[in-house]
């Protein structure tokens, strides 16, 4: 359902990405792992038309392009981002974030139902319907985010670091939440530094590296990838001499 | 004496609060000080008056057409002046300065059309000025006419801003810019409309206004100083705020023009706002926001 095709972007004279191309199949939960600075959201903030890709790159959802359309359209098209910090309505309830997230006109046909499945997935959500989200904590304003994307109807879910600055707990919260979001038929790009976690959840996963696709594979495999283990999971030799 | 005074200053407040709104909506949405919006009110009374003089149409409906030809004529400055500032802009500072400088501009321009085209008196008309009889008070009845208008359009506002989801649309745009465009908010669409409301507000009020008070083609930055008073008083993006500060400072003009001398009216609303803005800089009804 998404393809992408030689994306590449540059801050100036800075390649952020250079000629990157994934895909991800109907329902398929994809990782995307790197490192610092790698270019990970970079990637997703050109998805959703934030960022300007250069000339000749191709972001293809049902077989439409992405590339070059404006934010708003590409949310109607069913591409919903949560990005890193979240984004949420600081100074709006949680109603008003979700009534929001409903503003897409996509997203107007069964609101009520679907406002009635974020609560059921986040039931703290909806003993605090009218708290600033401002004042909540952050595994809560992650709820809203996520809650809120939902609510737009979404045909292709965006993630860019959901645990980043949570509990261990409460990110333990967070994927059992994405798996069953995952489990209802939605797609999932993910972005993560949580990579145990992160894989346990994707069916498949990238590398990046300085801006490049450096492999890929299912998640099994990249669990136990030489590569993925010494960059990311300490190692397993790493681990074993510790 | 007392209660008649207090009425009148509620009947001037009313319209104080409305052409505040519409500041706080271009101000606090749109990121636009526009320092003509009095020059807007004083148009629109000037409209009023030679409609009324020249064809006897009635204030009530040069009011349904000011308040789509504010709005119209809004949306046409902002695409063509504010636009540009909006799109050059790195940060919100710079769009208030460029806005700033703009708008001064605009107000010389469209203060220079009136004074070429009315000249520099004073202007008023007599419309529904017979006294009604309110708790044994009289007040004129255009003031009451105005009162209950410039309430209904301000109130209908706040409900359509605080209780819709297209409200909601333009209080994300106001309080965080850069997360709108995630639920699929076009920020840009949004200011305009912001920023033509705005207009559309300020010459509603011009035409309100124009029913019982004199007016001349210089008098707009009187009004645009009170407005920006107004705002800040209320909680800047406060529009309740900005409702009960218009009520105000409108009964609190009508006490000293009564009481003290009306030469000193002016004065005590600027006493006043210097007062607010060393004690509570974030109005009187706003919450210290970061
Ligand atoms: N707006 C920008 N202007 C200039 N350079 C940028 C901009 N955004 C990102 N970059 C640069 O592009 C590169 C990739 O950044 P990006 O944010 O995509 O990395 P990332 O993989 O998400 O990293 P992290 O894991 O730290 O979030 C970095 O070198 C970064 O400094
Ligand atoms: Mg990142």
């Amino acid at each position: 359902m998404l393809e992408i095709n030689n994306l590449s972007i540059s801050y100036g004279a800075h390649l952020a990405l250079d000629g990157a191309a994934l895909f991800a199949a109907q329902g398929e939960t994809v990782a995307i792992l790197g490192a610092n600075g790698a270019g990970k959201s970079s990637l997703l903030k050109s998805l959703t038309g934030m960022v300007a890709p250069q000339e000749g790159s191709s972001a293809k959802l049902f077989g439409e392009e992405l590339v070059g359309r404006p934010a708003h359209e590409i949310v109607e098209r069913g591409v919903i981002a949560v990005p890193e910090g979240r984004g949420v309505f600081g100074e709006m309830s949680v109603e008003e974030n979700l009534l929001l997230g409903a503003n897409p006109l996509r997203a107007r046909k069964g609101e009520q139902a679907r406002r009635d499945e974020v609560f059921d997935l986040f039931p703290r959500l909806a003993e605090r319907k009218s708290q600033l989200v401002r004042t909540m904590s952050g595994g809560e304003q992650q709820m809203v985010a996520i809650g809120r994307a939902l609510m737009s109807r979404p045909d292709l879910l965006l993630l860019d670091e959901p645990s980043l600055g949570l509990a261990p707990i409460v990110i333990g919260q967070l994927f059992d939440a994405l798996a069953q979001i995952k489990s209802q038929g939605l797609t999932i790009l993910i972005v993560e530094q949580n990579v145990r976690a992160s894989l346990q959840l994707a069916d498949r996963g990238y590398l990046i590296e300085a801006g490049r696709i450096t492999g890929s594979g299912t998640a099994e495999d990249l669990k136990s990838d030489d590569a993925v283990q010494h960059a990311f999971l300490g190692g397993a030799s790493a681990q074993g001499a510790s | 004496m007392l209660l008649t005074t207090l009425m009148i200053g509620l009947v001037l407040g009313g319209t104080y609060a409305l052409v505040a709104l519409g500041l706080s909506m271009q101000y606090g949405i749109a990121r636009i000080m526009n320092l003509a919006h009095g020059e807007f009110m004083i148009a629109a009374a000037f409209c009023a008056y030679v409609l009324f003089n020249g064809a006897g149409l009635p204030p009530l409906v040069t009011l349904l057409i000011a308040l789509p030809l504010g709005y119209g004529l809004s949306w046409l400055v902002y695409s063509v002046m504010m636009h540009p500032l909006v799109k050059r802009a790195p940060n919100r500072g710079q769009l208030e300065a460029d806005s700033i400088l703009a708008t001064f501009g605009l107000l010389f321009i469209l203060q220079g059309i009136m004074l070429l085209v009315f000249g520099s008196d004073f202007t008023s008309y007599s419309y529904l000025n017979h006294p009604i009889n309110l708790w044994g008070t009289n007040i004129a009845a255009n003031r009451l006419v105005a009162f209950i208008v410039s309430l209904t359009l301000g109130l209908g506002l706040y409900v359509l801003i605080t209780r819709t989801r297209w409200g909601a649309t333009l209080r994300a745009v106001a309080l965080s810019p850069a997360s709108a465009p995630l639920v699929g908010i076009q920020v840009d669409k949004v200011a305009r409309q912001a920023f033509a409301i705005g207009g559309s507000l300020a010459a509603g009020g011009g035409v309100l206004v124009s029913m019982f008070v004199t007016f001349s083609a210089a008098g707009g930055v009187v009004f645009t100083m009170k407005a920006l008073i107004v705002v800040i008083m209320g909680g800047t993006g406060n529009l309740m705020g900005a409702i009960i500060a218009g009520l105000a400072l409108g009964i609190i003009e009508t006490f000293v023009t009564s009481y003290i001398d009306p030469g000193l009216s002016l004065a005590s609303v600027y006493i006043l706002f210097i007062i607010v803005l060393l004690w509570r800089p974030q109005g009187l009804f706003g919450t210290a926001r970061s």
